[in-house]
Order: structure tokens, then C-alpha cells, then sequence
């Protein structure tokens, strides 16, 4: 099958990413060098997909100047959903789109083009309401869990699917919901037809109505799917993109690296960066576009987002920063396992040295404890100590 | 005036289709009556006063014919008003030739009543008109369709790319003078038009014309000619712009995608020409160019707003500069020689005031740049050196994005000039987009501009390198909204413009940096907040300019240079909104084209 309309869902914040989502939504947040968004761009166009409609809503002004009209010549049409009420509601914001089977993925979720094969395909033989890719794994707590009927199976048509749970807690035989849908214009009734929930109109709670009465089926598929549900998970992402391949080690023709630089690989250095003298950078360190390391700065496994200065001298290890971040002469981030405070929880043993959110500004000569969280737009003062979580536009010192 | 295409065919192929189409790719040089002449056995012209909508709907009644073979014009008026008599295109009496023009035939009056003593009857006020009569002429004298073209084109003074058809005939006649003109080559038949935008949804594949060639297009073969009929070789360019970029992604206004977009096109206008780890700026186009005189700049509108931000920073670093309106830079108005260095700053490259300064320059000896957005325009072909800002295609009439290029342009040419070498300055363009960003995501201009959208006047002030941003600003808001709008250097207000302002008159004053001139402008709000005039400050918070202002357009610290670009980014904000709130026309506002190609 060729010639795929496909709809992309990228109108939601991710806000189990804060700071790092105060200025983009989470599939802006960079999968190694480039926004999650664009490897799913990358993979729908790779599967077939001539024809994408994004849904746009939190901070859509990122989605579109970064895009334009199109990607890689394919056309992207943006729809907005003005009032952020989930998925099932904005894939409303989406209706005109759906004429016939249309594939429906998330924004913010790296899928490998396997499943959006095996889910097309399983769509095509089996001509249910909706195909589901499903994935064999335990771990489903976090996201959606799918249940299904495997007495009467046949590979090509799909399993027929029997259930499925947001956050599934008991200890019932689960398949982990892919996030790749192909829906007709069915699934738009269903939506309707689903009292919202706290508000928020659930595609889970509107494929659940769907399953009352009409055939859904569930692909299961073998490939890789990640998420990042927390900041250090973007350094696990880049890590496996860079092992895997996906993303090629590389120094771009337009940078600048000193002649006494030294460059470790796997690295990405793309364009118009500038490696100063005597600086080290990787292994394992991702570069976004016009990111400077100053003389004699040392960066280690990190993601660094376009327009970053770490000045001269600097230590980073085990960081992510967001754009246009400066870490200033002479500070180190230690690096090394941290127990990170999210919200309410708490996340021990994490390889985590620090997160600087988009536009943060360090003075210099400062030390970051291991999982310390510095929000967005805001400044720490010259020679601070800082731990734990600081918010976004504060001025510190520490 | 103003945008020109032409069509022809392989059997099959609706050249209506291919016109209507170029024509909206048109509208932005143009747009208050359009046109279109099918040929074959007869011609049939359709045309309307309005924009090609308008045109669209005259064409309800027109029997697809499969006609392969068309000519089309929208129309900026320079010669009589906006109307369905003067839109083109034009043709003679009995119908045998159609023309569409643009341009300006500066002989006309004197062809017109040649052309009456002969009896001939002209039904518009147009300038064009005389050409098909002309050509009628030739015909009834016995000449074919292309000597009876070239004989009339070589009777014209003026500038003009015209495009004929004729009954009878499956082949479009073209003529270049001073004014552009492309040709397309494609798989399903041959295009022209004033601009690549017309057919890039066709063809990538161009050659562009030069002045004093005549070009014969058929199916399957293009011939460029001179004027004696000798033909002449051109190689073929490939586009590289993507025939999509002309979508708005969303946005409700090209303007606004433009506005949005100056992160990305200032990254490439800065790709691979600074080198922070030497301090230096490497443009290689500028290799060769060292100026002993004096470097004048020549520009018009939002360009010469950008040269005043070049010569500024020329002067700072030593060399003699200054910025000339090129309307005003004729004969004798700046004393030029051999070692005079003029420099053309035009986004379109086609702009036919400055095109006229850059030709008076080369006759006169001096060293020509042109600093253009448009590859392979006029002003790069007829310049010693060129340097393209490489802001991708702007539709919005309104120049935004293609104003923070120039901006970092011409600082890179300025320093290069200069050979000023220094990392501080390389630190403040690389940090231009990530600026630009960070107003992007935070800024209050929506509902400040919600607070004055009433204003009677609004003014704008500056000093140094925010004085041409304070001209600008001023340019953006009156294109756009209608409203009265001016730019003062901060310190001239009080000698004279203070008298102009009153509690309905918004001063919105740009205070970058710290130093000493923030102080000065400072001092000159005080003048006017002391008279209850409301304040709008555009600043980075290193002064305390907030005490005097009533509201606050805040702008990230950065190093100068930079503060001057990101602050102007506030003030498109600005305009743009108050647009939006009166409902204005924002990308195609009233009376104004993109690329004004009249002097």
C-alpha cells in the first residue's frame, strides 16, 4: 500500500517534562540532535505517508516556524485545537482529514516504521473499524494497556482486541498500546458519543465505546518504541538513537572545531557550532545547531539544545540542556546518579547530573549537584552551589 | 508594473490553468486588475479591475477550450486608474495580437499620435496599448508575427518585459528591457514570467533574460535572441526553492509565518560566514573588494532603513559611509569616481530606483555590491560583487524577515570592509536567532497593541543603531494598519515633533544596552512622558527606562548589534497586531506592491 494520509496528535504539552515544556511542546524536546516530532515526520514519510495533518495546539507557533509547509517535500497541513480537552478532541480538530482509513500516531513518541508497517498492513487484510499496534512488554503501567482474544488467531488479520485501559494497574495479561492507530470516520462518532471525563474527551475512552460494537483489532508488532516521560529519559533516547545508528556520529561541514579540540565519538556536531581550544567533547553528547563549547570546556554524555554556550572551562556530564542556555565559565555539572524530585515523586538512582531549561542563564563558576533542575529563564548567580529544583524566571544564589 | 507569465503548451495542457496559477503567484507585485489572453485560431482576453479573484469570476462564462497556448498580467497602475478598460491584456483593433507589459514605455505619447495620424483608435489610457497597434502595423506592412514583434519592441524606449500572442499562432513573443523577465522550461511546454514564483509549481529549470534579448517560445523550443535576430546561447538554472514555501503553515498572514521564520533564515544568512574562534566574518563574495573611498549605500523603503544600519556601522569602524535614497541619487546628487564604492541593498534585486542608482554607479567607474535576497536577479547580474541575504521567498508585501537579514548582512559586510576583526562582535550575531526566539515566545505586543489600537498617531524613536530600527518600526505599522506613523532619532524630538504629540500619540521608544545613549533617550522620554504622553519602551532592562514608560516590550540583554535586530522583532509584533485588530488587508495592503519595478 502507498500513498497514506496520515495525522500526527502534537497539541498537548507533555507536562511531566517541565521546565523543559514552558516555551514548546514535548515533541519539540530533541530525540538526540532533532524534535521528537520530526523523526515521527521521518518515519510516517519512510512508511508510505504522502500526506500529513498535524494537530497543533500548546505552543503551536514552535511546530509551524520550525516546519514550514512542508517536510521533506511531503505537505503538512496544521489544524488547531484551540482548548486542550485530549486526544479525542483533538483528533476531532482533525475530522476533515479522516476520509476512509487514515493512520493516527502521537507527536511526542518515537515509533519504528516495523509497526506502522505491521499496522497498515494488518488494517488492510482484516478491514476492522480500527487496528491498534500493540506491543509485547510488561511495562505498561505508565501508558496504555491492551487487552485481547488470541483463541482464534490468524497473524494476518490482526488479534482481536477485547479491552483497553489507561494505566492499568492489576496484574492481568496486558499488551502495551503503540500509539499507531488507522481509524475511518467511526472513531469520530465514538469520540462524540464518550461523556467526557474530567473535562477531557480520551481517545482510549472513545476506542473502548468503539470495541462495544464494532470489530477492533490489534497489530502486534515487533519494534523499538520510546517515550520520554521524564528530562533524563532524553539522554537514554539519545544514547539508544546513537548506538542504534538511527543517528549518525558526525561533525558538520559548517562547524568550527579548534584545531586542539578533541572530539570523542559517538558525537553529533552540527551546524555553525564552534568547539573552542583544548575543549573535549563526548562520547555520547548531542549537539543542537549553533551550540558553542568554549576552551578548555569538558561535555559528556548530554543532550545540548541549538544555541547553548558552555563557556571556557566548563564540566558537563550527564546533562541536558534546552535552547539558548548559557553554563558559564568555570562551572561544573558533577554528573552521576541523583534522586530527582518530580512533582510528587520521587525518582532514586538516577544517571542524571542536571536539566537547564530553554533560555537559563548561569553566571559562572557554579557546581550543580546531581540532579539538580534549573526552569526555565531563570539565572543563578556567580559561583552558587545548586541542588534540587529551581523555577522558572527566578534569580538565585546559592 | 507589475507581474507578467506566458504559457505554452504541449497539445493537451489548459494554459488557462497554468495562467490563473501564475498569476496568484503573481499577486504580490501587483494586484488591483488582472488579465488573460488565450490564442489559437482567435484570441480571447478576458480581464478584470480587482485582484485575480475578481478575474475568476469573469471567467465563469469562458468555454474550456483546451487552449494551450496564453499570455497574463496583474496589474500595479502607472498609467491611468485601476480599471477592466486599462487592465491588460491589450490587443489591436481587429484582434491579431494581444501584449501584456511591465514596465513603463517612456515614448509612448509620441508613438500614440503616430499611431492616431494613422487612424488607429485607443481604448484605454494605458501606455501598453501603443505595442499591439504597433505590431498591427508591421502586420498590415506585410511582416510575419516575430519580425513584426521585433520591428515594434525596437521602436520602444522605456523599460518593459512584454509578452505577445497572436491569432493563428501556437508561440509567445518576448522582449526584455530594464524590466525582469524568466523563462521556464518544462516537461509539458515552456513558461515566462516576470518572476520564478509564477511557475515553480511546473518547472525548476529557468533562464533568465537579458536586457535587449527577444525570446520566441514554442511547445518544444525556446530561442533567445538580440535585436538583429542573432541567437544567443544561455545556460539553464535549476530553483532550488521549494514551490511549497509559498504556503502560510498555518499562520492566518504571510507576514506572521515571515515574522515567525527570522530564526531559521537569519541562521542561513550567517551559515558558514562567521568564525568566532578568529573573530573574523568570511564572505568570500567580498574577496577582492578594499575600499580607499567612500562606500554609499542606495536603497529604498525598509532597505534603506538597513543601509542607515550599515553606514552607521562603517562609520564606527572607520570607514566613510553613507545611506541615499535612490529615488534621490541622480546626476551630480553624490560625487563618484573610481574609487567610490556603491552599494545596492534590494530584497528583490529588481527594484527599478535602485536598479537606476547601481547603473549610474557602473558608468561612472565605482565598485558596484548588491546586497539581494533574489539569486540570479538584476542587481546580482549587473553588480561587481553580490551577496545574497538568503531569507528564502517573502510574500507578505510587508518586508519583515528579509529586514533582520539585511541587518546581519550588512553588519558581516561592514565588518568585512573594515577588516574589524573581533569575537565579541561574531558572539552578537550568533546569538541574533536565539533572540529573536526568546521575543517570539514572550512577547506582550498582542495586547499592548490591543491598548492603542485607537491612537491617532503613533511615533517611534531611537538613537544609534535603533535610530533606522525606529524608522522601521514606523514603516511597518503606516504600510500596514493605515495609521499615522513616524520614526524621529530620539534626540530630534525636541527640536520640532514634540509639538505633534498628546495624550493620543503613543511614542514607543527603543532603549538597548546600558551605556551612554540609553541614558540620552532616556532623558528625551522623560521630555515627552512629562507631557502625558503614553510611553512604550522597547528595552533589555539594563536601564530604568520601565520607571517612564506605561507599558514594556522587553527584549532579551544582548551585546549591541544584536539588541538592534531582536528589537525590531517587537515592532513588527507591534504592527502586525494593530493590523489584525482594524481588520486590515495585512499581506497585500492598499496601494502597495512587493517589488516595485517603476521609478
Amino acid at each position: 500500500m502507498t500513498d497514506h494520509s496520515a495525522i500526527v496528535l502534537a497539541a498537548g504539552e507533555g507536562s511531566r517534562l517541565r521546565p523543559l515544556t514552558k516555551h514548546r511542546p514535548k515533541p519539540m524536546l530533541p530525540a538526540a540532535t532533532k524534535p521528537i516530532l520530526e523523526h515521527v515526520f521521518d518515519t510516517l514519510i519512510d512508511a508510505g505517508v504522502t500526506d500529513i495533518t498535524v494537530v497543533v495546539g500548546y505552543q503551536a507557533n514552535r511546530v509551524q516556524s520550525h516546519f514550514g509547509p512542508t517536510h521533506r517535500n511531503v505537505p503538512l497541513t496544521y489544524v488547531t485545537q484551540e482548548k486542550l480537552l485530549g486526544s479525542g478532541h483533538a483528533l476531532l480538530a482533525a475530522e476533515s482529514a479522516i476520509d476512509g482509513p487514515t493512520l493516527v500516531v502521537y507527536g511526542d513518541q518515537l515509533v519504528d516504521g516495523d509497526i506502522i508497517a505491521d499496522v497498515l498492513d494488518t488494517h488492510a487484510v482484516a478491514d476492522p473499524a480500527a487496528t491498534l499496534g500493540l506491543i509485547p512488554t510488561r511495562d505498561v503501567e505508565e501508558y496504555g494497556g491492551v487487552r485481547v482474544d488470541r483463541s482464534h488467531d490468524e497473524p494476518e488479520n490482526g488479534t482481536t482486541v477485547t479491552e483497553i485501559v489507561e494505566n492499568p494497574r492489576d496484574d492481568r495479561e496486558y499488551y502495551l498500546n503503540a500509539g499507531v492507530y488507522v481509524f475511518d470516520e467511526r472513531v469520530l462518532d465514538a469520540i462524540r458519543s464518550v461523556d467526557p471525563a474530567v473535562g477531557e474527551s480520551s481517545l482510549i475512552d472513545a476506542i473502548s465505546s468503539l470495541l462495544a460494537s464494532e470489530s477492533v483489532v490489534g497489530a502486534i508488532a515487533d519494534g523499538v518504541w520510546v517515550d520520554a516521560t521524564y528530562p533524563w529519559d532524553l539522554l537514554q533516547i539519545a544514547d539508544d538513537l546513537l548506538t542504534e545508528g538511527d543517528v549518525e556520529s558526525q561533525v558538520a561541514a559548517s562547524a568550527y572545531v579548534h584545531d586542539a579540540a578533541t572530539v570523542v565519538e559517538p558525537v553529533v556536531v552540527p551546524e555553525d557550532c564552534v568547539i573552542g581550544p583544548g575543549a573535549v567533547v563526548g562520547p555520547n553528547v548531542c549537539l543542537g545547531e549553533n551550540v558553542t563549547l568554549g576552551a578548555n570546556a569538558t561535555v559528556t554524555h548530554a543532550v545540548v539544545d541549538s544555541d547553548t554556550r558552555i563557556e571556557d572551562g566548563a564540566t558537563v556530564r550527564d546533562c541536558v540542556t534546552g535552547r539558548g542556555v548559557l553554563i558559564g565559565p568555570g562551572s561544573t555539572v558533577v554528573g552521576g546518579p541523583a534522586d530527582v524530585e518530580i512533582g510528587d515523586s520521587i525518582h532514586r538512582d538516577v544517571d542524571f547530573g542536571a536539566l537547564l531549561a530553554d533560555y537559563a542563564t548561569d553566571e559562572g563558576g557554579s557546581t550543580f549537584v546531581p540532579g539538580a533542575v534549573v526552569g526555565a529563564d531563570a539565572t543563578v548567580q556567580a559561583g552558587s552551589v545548586i541542588r534540587g529544583n529551581i523555577e522558572d524566571d527566578l534569580e538565585v544564589r546559592g | 508594473m507589475c507581474g507578467i507569465i506566458g504559457f505554452v503548451g504541449q497539445p493537451g495542457n489548459d494554459a488557462l490553468d497554468v495562467l490563473m496559477t501564475g498569476l496568484s503567484g503573481l499577486e504580490y507585485r501587483g494586484y488591483d486588475s488582472a488579465g488573460v489572453a488565450l490564442a489559437n485560431a482567435s484570441i480571447e482576453v478576458y480581464k478584470r479591475e480587482g485582484e485575480v479573484s475578481s478575474l475568476e469570476a469573469a471567467l465563469e462564462n469562458h468555454q474550456a477550450g483546451g487552449q494551450s497556448v496564453g499570455i497574463g498580467h496583474t496589474r500595479w497602475s502607472t498609467h491611468g486608474p485601476p480599471s477592466d478598460r486599462n487592465a491588460h491584456p491589450h490587443t489591436d483593433a481587429e484582434n491579431r495580437v494581444a501584449v501584456v507589459h511591465n514596465g513603463i514605455i517612456e515614448n509612448y505619447e509620441a508613438l500614440k499620435s503616430s499611431l492616431r495620424n494613422d487612424g488607429v483608435v485607443f481604448t484605454s489610457e494605458t501606455d501598453t496599448e501603443v505595442v499591439p497597434h504597433l505590431i498591427a502595423r508591421e502586420l498590415e506592412a506585410g511582416r510575419d508575427p516575430k519580425t513584426a514583434f521585433r520591428e515594434a519592441i525596437g521602436q520602444l524606449a522605456g523599460s518593459y518585459a512584454i509578452a505577445a500572442v497572436f491569432e493563428g499562432s501556437e508561440t509567445v513573443y518576448a522582449a526584455r528591457n530594464e524590466s525582469p523577465l524568466v523563462l521556464g522550461i518544462g516537461d509539458d511546454g515552456h513558461y515566462l514570467a516576470s518572476d520564478v514564483p509564477a511557475f515553480i509549481e511546473y518547472t525548476d529549470r529557468v533562464i533568465y533574460l537579458d536586457d535587449g534579448e527577444y525570446a520566441t517560445i514554442t511547445a518544444d523550443t525556446v530561442t533567445v535572441t538580440d535585436a538583429t535576430g542573432q541567437p544567443i546561447t544561455h545556460d539553464i538554472d535549476t530553483i532550488e526553492w521549494d514551490a511549497e514555501d509559498a504556503g502560510k503553515s498555518g499562520y492566518d498572514h504571510y507576514m506572521l509565518k515571515e515574522i515567525n521564520e527570522q530564526p531559521t533564515a537569519i541562521r542561513e544568512c550567517l551559515r558558514g560566514r562567521l568564525n568566532e574562534l578568529t573573530g573574523r566574518v568570511e564572505l568570500e563574495e567580498l574577496a577582492g573588494l578594499d575600499p580607499d573611498g567612500v562606500v554609499t549605500f542606495v536603497a529604498c523603503g525598509t532597505s534603506y532603513h538597513a543601509a542607515m544600519f550599515g553606514a552607521t556601522l562603517l562609520n564606527r569602524w572607520g570607514v566613510d559611509a553613507r545611506a541615499v535614497l535612490a529615488s534621490e541619487f541622480d546626476g551630480g546628487s553624490v560625487p563618484l569616481g573610481p574609487d567610490s564604492v556603491v552599494i545596492g541593498v534590494t530584497q528583490s534585486g529588481e527594484t527599478a530606483d535602485t536598479m537606476r542608482a547601481l547603473r549610474e554607479a557602473n558608468r561612472a567607474g565605482a565598485t558596484t555590491l548588491a546586497v539581494t535576497n533574489v539569486v540570479g536577479s538584476s542587481a546580482a547580474r549587473e553588480t561587481d560583487y553580490t551577496l545574497y541575504i538568503r531569507a528564502g521567498p517573502e510574500i507578505g508585501v510587508a518586508a519583515t524577515k528579509t529586514f533582520a537579514s539585511q541587518q546581519a548582512a550588512l553588519t558581516m559586510v561592514a565588518a568585512s570592509l573594515t577588516d574589524h576583526r573581533s569575537r565579541e562582535l561574531i558572539q552578537s550575531l550568533r546569538s541574533v536567532a536565539n533572540g529573536i526566539q526568546q521575543v517570539l515566545d514572550d512577547s506582550s505586543a498582542r495586547a499592548i497593541a490591543e491598548a492603542y489600537t485607537e491612537a491617532r498617531a503613533y511615533f517611534f524613536i531611537g538613537r544609534g543603531l535603533d535610530y533606522p530600527v525606529a524608522l522601521e518600526g514606523a514603516l511597518k505599522l503606516k504600510e500596514i494598519s493605515y495609521k499615522h506613523a513616524e520614526g524621529f532619532a530620539a534626540g530630534e524630538l525636541k527640536h520640532g515633533p514634540l509639538a505633534l504629540v498628546g495624550e493620543d500619540t503613543p511614542v514607543f521608544a527603543l532603549v538597548t544596552g546600558g551605556g551612554k545613549r540609553a541614558e540620552k533617550t532616556i532623558g528625551n522620554i522623560k521630555e515627552v512622558e512629562a507631557r502625558g504622553v503614553p510611553v512604550v519602551a522597547v528595552t533589555d532592562g539594563q536601564t530604568e527606562v520601565d520607571r517612564y514608560a506605561d507599558h514594556v516590550l522587553e527584549v532579551p540583554e544582548l551585546p549591541e548589534v544584536a539588541s538592534s535586530i531582536v528589537a525590531n522583532v517587537q515592532l513588527q509584533l507591534l504592527a502586525y497586531w494593530i493590523a489584525n485588530d482594524l481588520g486590515r488587508s495585512i499581506d497585500k495592503p492598499r496601494h502597495l506592491a512587493k517589488s516595485v519595478t517603476v521609478e
